[in-house]
């Protein structure tokens, strides 16, 4: 009897196992199907009219009752209220969005597709990740068709954000949060400290950081030049020159860090200067502030903050900081030479990506979603009705607009003027003007590398950070110049290496024998 | 002839009986009771143990279109081994922490459980105070806690204590007894079910033996070594292995982290199949240092068990003797009778001719 029932259980078992094996076979064959519409054209539908709004749906979707997911790390009052009025626009299409935190985005979203469950839209900030794994479809074929796409911030054509400097299209900028330098005006008056213009120089930037330095101020606490969350060396990679499309001087083929080694350096030399204010929650800060937690952005006796954009609305233009005598204005991040400077020039931004993914069976309908949550003018006009309502708050509740509001990458003229007015509003003209030159200097975005390199987040996680750079050339260790020679070699591999794993016969197969070629002795010179 | 009888009784008695219907109709309930179990372990362990294991042997990536496998055998593992400057670094030091670590929890329980179960007020308020970090301090909590330095006792100077013992200590083992004073609080946190544990096996001691011992002038110092200890050693054991288990699957585990790192990345070489290879590694790791624990505390056994054990293997030995001479008896006996019906013995007549 005990033989038997051994038996019995052990069959069971194996019989378990071999029915589940047959279910894990996983055809995945998601992407298959396609929608009605797959024409690749986008022609606009007659004209509709929501709260005064007039949007121009596009007529060659599918008419059938369909469902799309956007996946996304975006805010998600915002998104849902953008995804209701989709809905009311195409009613035979449900959205389903689904909000991920970015610390657990990545893998949620691999979970979901390993389940057969991949979202048709997904944003995307780790590039590698996402192509690693083909998340990604070409959407080149809707993105040419579609005129909108044309009147972007010039560098997403330009410097092909989202190509991956390639024949197709696979991201899309969905959030965009322009580059900034912020200046506090009280603080250089109190210096008598000349106020820049739009135009300055990155030297004149680090003169100027230098000139508000003043440690021992007659009012007893020191004054720094610079407020730190973002390194310096990150801007002046980009600052260096027009030819550069990305971080660590990436023309589109290859790196040189040459050029990021001396924009790595002025930070250092800042740092150990002693011309950067301490950061929170150090005992540097607890001695200069009187407060360990105290930020340096709240104290009124820093310069000049390298800040993230959306810190303007969501800090200091809240009420809490209205009595801290602060008068903090932007500008763009200055370039390198005069020449560049003198005129619209590139300046590191943080867009945030996104993209149809290969799952989709509707990638049609799936890109017109996909747009209308990021640079379509449809889309921005209802995201600026959610901003200009107060009443719309998060889950803290906040207004949305103080909520990491982005800005628009849309050229167009009246999603613009709506958007200074939305942002400006109560400030006095001058205020005004201010920040309207500013937005018409800010619009050559260049985004981390991350997001629009391939190979780059493997090269910074497995090379870059791994042998803690920043912290040796910081400590005043080593130079800056003396790691650029290596770290090119293995950028330039990594990036090649990567371009033939995602886009080669593996991968995507977009890249044409000339190309593949080029890559392949990139990799056998690097190696 | 009578011993031959017997020793046919015997050779039935060893016959196996056939269980009746009754017997048969429980093992099927108790089938039927199990099979929740085997159906669980079938999908949730040999299932994803089995798959895991063929996702160590291929480089996987995992597309909308479908799972990508590209058979690979052991280069996982040789990668992990020979090339990945993070994993044997990472996993050593995990070991020489764990192995720190585990003996200070487990003790730290048990003081913890004796002076619960003495005579105290407010007994269930305290148990609760020392139980209750199992449940606050989930993986999350115990992140963010750790980030504020709630981990660590502030006035210990954990760099001191490192630069105190990387002076004689290799570099690994330096790191891990920095490591356990750096994280001191969260090490004693983590001791909550092992309390529960022990103070379960202390509970059921029979307390007539104490009153023994102490009657023959026992000391407390000597009843817990004599009597507690010896009682609760088994449950010594358990929490150990649970011990190494939660630490292992800890998500402030390091490894942890470089697994899961390793499952995402976009590296070719790495994704499930070498994540996969990299559990594999760190579990036959986890399993030897269960096995250490097993043979250190198992080894160690009482007087008494092992005079038990003594008697009781004399006890057999004689047995074996017994039934020997027995043997040799019957054979002897049979020759005899062999022997004495082929008249070649003759029994003494008295004549004086032998």
């Amino acid at each position: 009897m005990k033989k038997r029932s051994r038996l019995l259980a052990l069959l069971l078992s194996a019989s378990m196992v071999a029915g589940l094996a047959g279910c894990g076979n996983d055809s995945g064959n998601a992407g298959d199907g396609g929608g009605d519409g797959n024409s690749g054209n986008t022609e606009r539908a007659q004209e509709v009219v929501i709260n005064g709004i007039t949007y121009h749906p596009a007529a060659d979707l599918t008419s059938d009752n369909i469902e799309l997911t956007y996946f996304h790390f975006d805010q998600d009052e915002t998104v849902k209220y953008l995804a209701d009025r989709f809905m009311e626009l195409y009613p035979n299409i449900k959205v389903n969005a689904v909000y991920e935190n970015v610390a657990t985005y990545n893998t949620t979203l691999n979970t979901l597709v390993s389940n057969g469950n991949a979202p048709d839209c997904i944003m995307y900030s780790d590039a590698d990740f996402a192509l690693s794994n083909m998340l990604l479809a070409d959407v080149f074929e809707y993105w040419n068709a579609d005129p909108e796409t044309q009147n972007l911030a010039d560098t997403v054509n330009s410097a092909g954000l989202g190509t991956f400097q390639t024949s197709g299209r696979f991201g899309v900028p969905v959030k965009f949060f322009p580059g900034v330098m912020y200046v506090d005006r009280n603080v250089l008056e109190t210096l008598n400290v000349d106020v820049p213009g739009m135009d300055w120089t990155w030297s004149e930037m680090i003169q100027l950081i230098k000139d508000c330095t003043v440690l021992d101020s007659p009012d007893g606490m020191a004054y720094y030049g610079l407020g730190v969350l973002n390194r310096l060396d990150s801007y002046y990679g980009i600052a260096a020159s027009q030819d550069i499309i990305g971080e660590f001087g990436y023309n589109g083929k290859t790196f040189d860090l040459s050029v990021w080694a001396v924009g790595e350096q002025d930070f250092a030399d800042l740092k150990l200067g002693g011309y950067v204010a301490p950061a929170v929650e150090t005992q540097e800060n607890e001695d200069w502030s009187g407060d360990w937690e105290k930020w340096f952005g709240s104290t009124g006796h820093v310069a000049m903050f390298s800040e993230a954009f959306w810190t303007y609305q969501g800090t200091w233009a809240t009420e809490a900081f209205n009595d801290l005598n602060l008068d903090v204005i932007p500008f763009v991040v200055p370039a390198v030479s005069e020449q560049d400077a003198g005129s619209d020039h590139h300046s590191i931004a943080t867009i945030d990506f996104g993209g149809v993914t290969t799952g989709s069976k509707y990638p049609r309908e799936a890109y017109e979603l996909l747009k209308f949550m990021s640079f379509g003018i449809d889309g921005w006009k209802t995201r600026l009705e959610a901003y200009n309502d107060e009443s719309i708050v998060n889950a803290s509740g906040l207004a949305l607009k103080y909520d990491v509001m982005p800005a628009p990458i849309t050229k167009d003229a009246e999603v613009w003027d709506s958007y200074i007015a939305m942002y400006t509003k109560g400030m006095d003209e001058e205020h005004v003007a201010h920040w309207k030159n500013y937005f018409a200097s800010c619009m050559q975005p260049i985004p981390f590398g991350w997001t629009s390199i391939a190979g780059y987040w493997n090269y910074c996680d497995e090379y870059f950070n791994k042998i803690g750079i920043h912290d040796k050339v910081d400590s005043g260790a080593s130079k800056a110049a003396d790691f650029a020679t290596e770290a090119t070699e293995k950028a330039n591999l990594y990036h090649a290496q990567a371009m033939i794993d995602y886009f080669g016969p593996g991968g995507y197969n977009v890249l044409s024998d000339e190309e593949l070629a080029a890559y392949e002795q990139q990799v056998a010179d690097n190696s | 002839m009578a011993m031959s009888k017997e020793s046919k009784k015997e050779k039935k008695a060893k016959v196996k009986i056939k269980p009746g219907r009754l017997a048969r109709r429980e093992a099927i309930t108790g089938l039927i009771f199990v099979t929740p179990w085997i159906i669980g372990a079938a999908i949730f362990l040999i299932y994803t143990l089995g798959s895991s294991f063929w996702y160590g042997l291929n480089n996987i990536r995992i597309t909308p279109m479908g799972k990508n496998f590209n058979f690979v055998g052991l280069g996982n593992y040789t990668q992990i081994l020979l090339v990945d400057t993070d994993f044997t670094p990472q996993l050593s030091q995990y070991l020489f922490s764990t192995i720190i670590s585990v003996p200070v929890i487990v003790v730290f329980a048990l003081i913890i459980a004796i002076l619960l179960n003495g005579k105290i007020r407010c007994k269930g308020f305290f148990r609760l105070i020392f139980f209750l970090p199992v449940i606050v301090v989930s993986g999350p909590v115990m992140g963010m806690l750790a980030d504020q330095g709630a981990a660590t006792i502030s006035t210990i100077d954990t760099q001191a204590i490192g630069n105190a013992v990387s002076g004689f200590l290799p570099r690994s083992l330096a790191e891990s007894i920095t490591e356990l004073f750096g994280n001191m609080i969260t090490i004693l946190w983590y001791s909550g079910v092992q309390i529960l544990i022990f103070l379960s096996a202390l509970q059921k001691i029979d307390s007539s033996m104490y009153e023994a011992a102490q009657m023959d002038g026992g000391s407390g110092w000597e009843c817990f070594w004599k009597i507690t200890l010896p009682t609760i050693k088994p449950m010594i054991l358990l929490n150990v292995v649970y011990t190494v288990v939660f630490i292992s699957g800890n998500e402030q585990n390091a490894i942890i982290t470089l697994i899961q790192d390793s499952m995402f990345s976009g590296t070719k070489e790495k994704g499930y199949g070498y994540a996969s290879a990299m559990a594999w590694l760190y579990s036959l790791v986890v399993v030897l240092i269960v096995v250490l624990f097993a043979v250190l505390l198992m080894a160690r056994k009482d007087i008494y068990e092992r005079q038990v054990k003594r008697a009781r293997r004399e006890r057999k030995k004689e047995a074996r003797t017994v039934k020997r001479i027995e043997r040799r008896g019957i054979r002897n006996a049979r020759k005899i009778e062999k022997a004495r019906t082929k008249r070649k013995y003759k029994t003494y007549d008295g004549s004086g001719d032998y």
